[in-house]
């Protein structure tokens, strides 16, 4: 603590310099004195040589070593009353830097936990995924085959594992129950540092099945709650879809993948299980592989060596690896996996990283602008400092530390704020996927905190930088000769700057989120076009009931003619898609009359019979597909009505053939659909439909929903349903069950999140920008006061007064509302992609946009200088 | 004050002061009466310059301070060279050495 006993030491140093330098003085007047000088004439002479006793004082101060920390002391305590001088214009700065800052910052944090933190359980670091493309695109995974050649060739990264995601039944006493889960290699568990509670991970031996049966490991919470924490866990058996396996381990707790969506709960080796289920090659594609960097090697060596590893296996596989490219990414970057969020997350967030930073140049340009309409009042202060000996820096220094205090207040407020704010962002986005409940850590750390220091600092930087710069520039002279509020000159070029950029860039996110709020408004306004109420998706797995594809649709049709039978329900049909537009089963194709034309591109979807029936629809013409359908008779298609027309324009469909992708029969067109939003909310406006019979198309065990239109009360059916599927067959277990309504809300969740953020946020910004234009007009006013006084003992009426002021501020309104707008129309093509359904002209937002930021801008200008109008001239001219 | 400023350059004070002290103690005043005297009026040190100097000497421990009475019965500041402050004269004196060699030699040549 020396600098604290420095401090302490500074009245005593103190006491003896002024005794040094006193005994100086007076040593120098006896000198004088005695060579012949009167002692007035010596002890002004003295005087004048030493050039200031406080100068002097100052400078020995300064040579010491804790100097610096009592000038900051002293800076502090001069800033502290320069702030308090001005409390208004202090609170004011406080406040709109931490509202910014605390903004910006939950939207970093957000962006953070997203995109950067890695899944839960995974404690290994270094680690890096290696992800591919073929021809630039990226490519779903790696073989087996060039797994084990990363495995082999490279040495930059190490131990590298194989998982492929799977759909699991687990077959207990208790019931079956549906788990996501990923077959894996054995070093799974050690590569990404994951602990095992219990038990242990694979073996080689395992791994080859020689001999010692399917194993697993299951996680944390599968232990906990299908086998209430069992302490024989290790060693029991239990059949894995359908296959005899037993329990060899327990992964620690939280961990449920790498991925942040996989909630996976079961790990089955790779190898083993793949040759156990009967698939051959094309079983193990793909993989998701992941490595740890070896000591000392950075990501770029890791990437070049798979380049090169890439070009080799190029050359020694020309028919597989043609095109084909290894990235090295780290993994942090891909643990949010292929989530909505994790996909379409990121863009959103992108345009919130936009609009956040926006707002803070909105609010530094506001609160550069209070401090430099608060400089202008203290150029005296500063001239009378410099004829005083302040020095610019000192004076600079002086502005920079108003600043950082300004920041540090804010920067505290604004932490508060993000914390706040980021649990309650995480506790409004609902469960992205159902069955994968997503845990968000949006929870800010040291390094979000570090995020917010380093904006307040930039902030501080950004707004102090023109005060200082006057001060920096300014003469002393005519200051000095001024009275306080003598000289006014009218607002300065720079600070009508500031004013029109806040504008400009307020109307921009006004304008966005009036668009995306429209966009809200749109979809809700908008009918899916079939009936949406009185319906159940009900997903199950039927990986654990059925081993093939045939006796797979043979399970499929008995659930359905028991489900028909079930009390309350009308009608019951199946699929593997659902209503909701991110679903991967959804898949768009190319169809066309014959080979010879060019295609078109439908979303492609097998269905079960019934299926129009249970959405309340009937073909327009043609029949849909019914329980007859038989495998044997000729592959039947349902076109809907946009594709019939512009397939067969103005001629009937029925009868008519169609080609689907490459590889796939020719189809007869057996019904024309009405249109409809079968797959959910997307950005087409005219989507295109084939619904091929699922009879005819066997799909192999998996998930599969079964749509369930009822009469009754809901808490009625749910238990019927299943009843149902239990008394077909006690291995089907109940993925999810929820109604199409709340499956079509979560398909339009992050439009609504992102319409409900940028409304917050557009009006934060508005907020700011009127409190800004309010700030500045008023300070603007305060310092013509006399100027006002004196117009109106010359004889101008307070309405004369009024009216000049306002319109002198409207000026810049027009300026920056006319930018603003060429601004967002530009930001309105980019959110084209984004939203549903409107035009990035949508007159009625930019018009509603226009008259609140008039109103807005037109108070902010006419508060201040009412009051100003009607002051009493006398008053005025006396101020000072 | 007709007396002509030379700007000394930086660190040479530093010099100047470590050896005027290390012919006995002085308090500052007599300080820059000795230095003027030596220098032969050439050298005039201003007391912002020279306070400071003295104080930074002082707590880098190559001058000690202590309050002690003068000829005139009054209580001065007087500084005196440290072992180390010894040390220091010489380095810097034989570094002053060597740079005003150097500079003599450059402007030998030149001529």
């Amino acid at each position: 603590m020396p600098r604290i006993s420095a401090w302490f030491r500074r009245q005593r140093l103190d006491r003896d310099l002024e005794k040094e330098l006193q005994f100086h003085v007076d040593q120098h007047v006896r000198d004088l004195i005695s060579a012949g000088l009167s002692p007035d004439v010596a002890r002004r002479r003295a005087r004048i040589e030493l050039g200031g006793m406080e100068q002097v004082k100052e400078r020995v101060r300064e040579s010491r070593s804790g100097a610096w920390f009592d000038r900051l002391r002293f800076d502090t305590r001069d800033a502290l009353r320069g702030l308090r001088r001005t409390p208004g214009v202090a609170c004011t700065a406080i406040l709109l830097i931490g509202l910014v800052i605390g903004g910006n910052t939950t939207i970093f944090s957000m962006v953070y936990g997203i995109l950067t933190k890695p899944a839960r359980g995974v404690e290994a670091s270094r680690l890096v995924t290696l992800s591919s493309s073929v021809n630039g695109e990226p490519d779903p995974g790696h073989s087996y085959q060039d797994y084990l050649e990363y495995a082999s060739r490279s040495t930059t990264v190490r131990s590298p594992l194989a998982n492929q995601f799977d759909r699991f039944t687990l077959t207990l006493a208790t019931g079956s129950f549906a788990f996501r889960g990923a077959r894996v290699t054995n070093n799974y568990f050690t590569t990404l540092g994951v602990p095992l509670a219990r038990g242990r991970a694979f073996t080689d031996s395992e791994n080859r099945l020689d001999g010692s049966g399917l194993v697993a490991v299951i996680s944390y919470r599968v232990w906990r709650e299908q086998f209430r924490g069992a302490e024989d866990i290790i060693g029991q058996a239990v059949i894995l879809n359908g296959h005899p396996a037993t329990v060899i381990g327990v992964a620690a707790a939280g961990f449920q993948g790498p991925w942040l969506t996989d909630a996976s709960q079961v790990w089955v080796p790779l190898v083993a299980y793949t040759r156990l289920v009967g698939q051959g090659p094309s079983g193990f594609r793909p993989l998701n592989v992941i490595g740890q960097l070896a000591p000392g090697v950075s990501l770029a060596a890791a990437q070049s060596e798979f380049r090169a590893i890439s070009s080799q296996l190029e050359a020694a596989h020309p028919d597989t690896n043609r095109a084909r490219r290894v990235v090295v990414v780290p993994y942090s970057v891909t643990a949010g996996g292929n989530s909505i969020i994790a996909q379409r997350g990121s863009m959103f967030l992108a345009i919130f990283s936009v609009i956040t930073m926006l707002t803070v140049v909105i609010v530094c340009a506001n609160v550069a602008n209070l401090m430099l309409a608060r400089a202008a009042v203290r150029q005296r202060e500063t001239a009378v400092r410099y004829s005083l000996g302040a020095t610019r820096v000192g004076i600079v220094r002086g502005l920079l530390i108003e600043g950082l205090l300004i920041s540090l207040a804010a920067w505290l407020g604004a932490c508060v704020f993000a914390i706040w704010t980021s649990r309650l962002i995480a506790g409004i986005v609902p469960a992205a996927a159902q069955g994968s409940a997503l845990p968000l850590d949006f929870t800010p750390d040291w390094r979000v905190v570090t995020y917010a220091m380093g904006l307040a600092l930039v902030a501080t930087i950004a707004f102090t930088l023109a005060p200082a710069v006057r001060a920096w520039r300014q003469d002393v002279l005519p200051w000095l000769k001024a009275g306080e509020q003598g000289i006014v000159q009218g607002r300065s070029r720079l600070s009508s700057t500031l004013v029109i950029v806040q504008l400009a860039l307020a109307v921009l996110l006004l304008t966005s989120a009036g668009l995306a709020y429209r966009s809200t408004s749109l979809i809700s306004g908008r009918s899916v076009g079939f009936e949406t109420e009185n319906l159940v998706l009900t997903t199950v797995s039927t990986t654990g009931a059925a081993p093939n594809d045939d006796s797979n649709q043979a399970l499929l049709e008995a659930l359905r003619e028991r489900l028909r039978s079930a009390p309350g329900v009308r009608s019951v049909s199946y699929a593997r898609s659902v209503p909701s537009m991110p679903d991967r089963q959804w898949r768009q194709d190319p169809v066309r009359r014959n080979t010879a034309e060019a295609s078109l591109r439908a979303w492609v979807t097998a269905v079960g019979p019934d299926y129009l029936q249970v959405l309340g629809l009937s073909p327009l013409a043609g029949r849909e597909f019914t329980a007859d359908d038989r495998v044997a008779t000729r592959a039947s298609a349902i076109v809907n009505q946009n594709l019939a027309d512009a397939l067969w324009p103005g001629e009937p469909a029925l009868g008519r053939t169609l080609q689907l992708r490459a590889g796939h029969a020719e189809v007869e067109v057996v019904g024309v659909a009405p249109n409809a939003l079968f797959s959910g909310y997307g950005n087409e406006t005219k989507p295109n439909f084939v619904f091929l019979s699922q009879r005819q198309e066997p799909a192999p065990p998996g998930e599969m929903t079964f749509y369930v239109r009822y009469t009754g009360a809901l808490d009625a059916i749910a238990p019927a349903i299943g009843r149902a599927l239990k008394d077909v067959d006690a291995r089907v277990p109940m993925v999810y069950l929820r109604t199409l309504d709340a499956e079509l809300y979560a398909n339009t969740w992050p439009v609504r999140f992102i319409s409900l953020l940028l409304v917050l946020f557009a009006a934060g910004s508005l907020t700011i920008a009127a409190i800004g234009q309010y700030a500045v007009v008023a300070f603007d006013m305060k310092r013509r006061t006399r100027d006002f006084g004196i117009r109106i003992a010359l004889g101008a009426s307070s309405r004369q007064l009024l009216s000049a002021a306002i319109w002198d501020g409207l000026r810049w309104t027009a300026v920056g509302l006319l930018i603003g707008f060429a601004l967002s129309l530009g930001a309105g093509r980019a959110f084209r992609s984004v939203l549903f359904g409107i035009t990035p002209t949508d007159a009625l937002t930019y018009v509603s946009v226009f008259v609140v930021l008039a109103i807005a801008s037109l108070l902010a200008c006419y508060l201040p200088a009412r009051s100003v109008s009607q002051i009493d001239p006398i008053r005025a001219l006396r101020q000072d | 004050m007709p007396s002509r400023k030379t700007d000394l350059l930086q660190g040479t004070l530093d010099l100047l002061i470590l050896q005027i002290v290390a012919l006995g103690p002085l308090h500052g005043y007599a300080v820059a009466q000795r230095l003027k005297q030596v220098s032969r009026d050439a050298l005039h040190v201003q007391q912002g310059s020279l306070y400071p100097a003295l104080h930074r000497l002082e707590e880098r421990g190559w001058l000690k301070a202590e309050w002690r009475g003068t000829d005139t019965g009054r209580e001065a500041k007087f500084y005196q060279l440290t072992s180390a402050g010894r040390k220091q004269l010489e380095r810097e004196r034989s570094d002053w050495q060597r740079l005003a060699n150097a500079v003599a030699l450059v402007l030998k040549t030149a001529e």
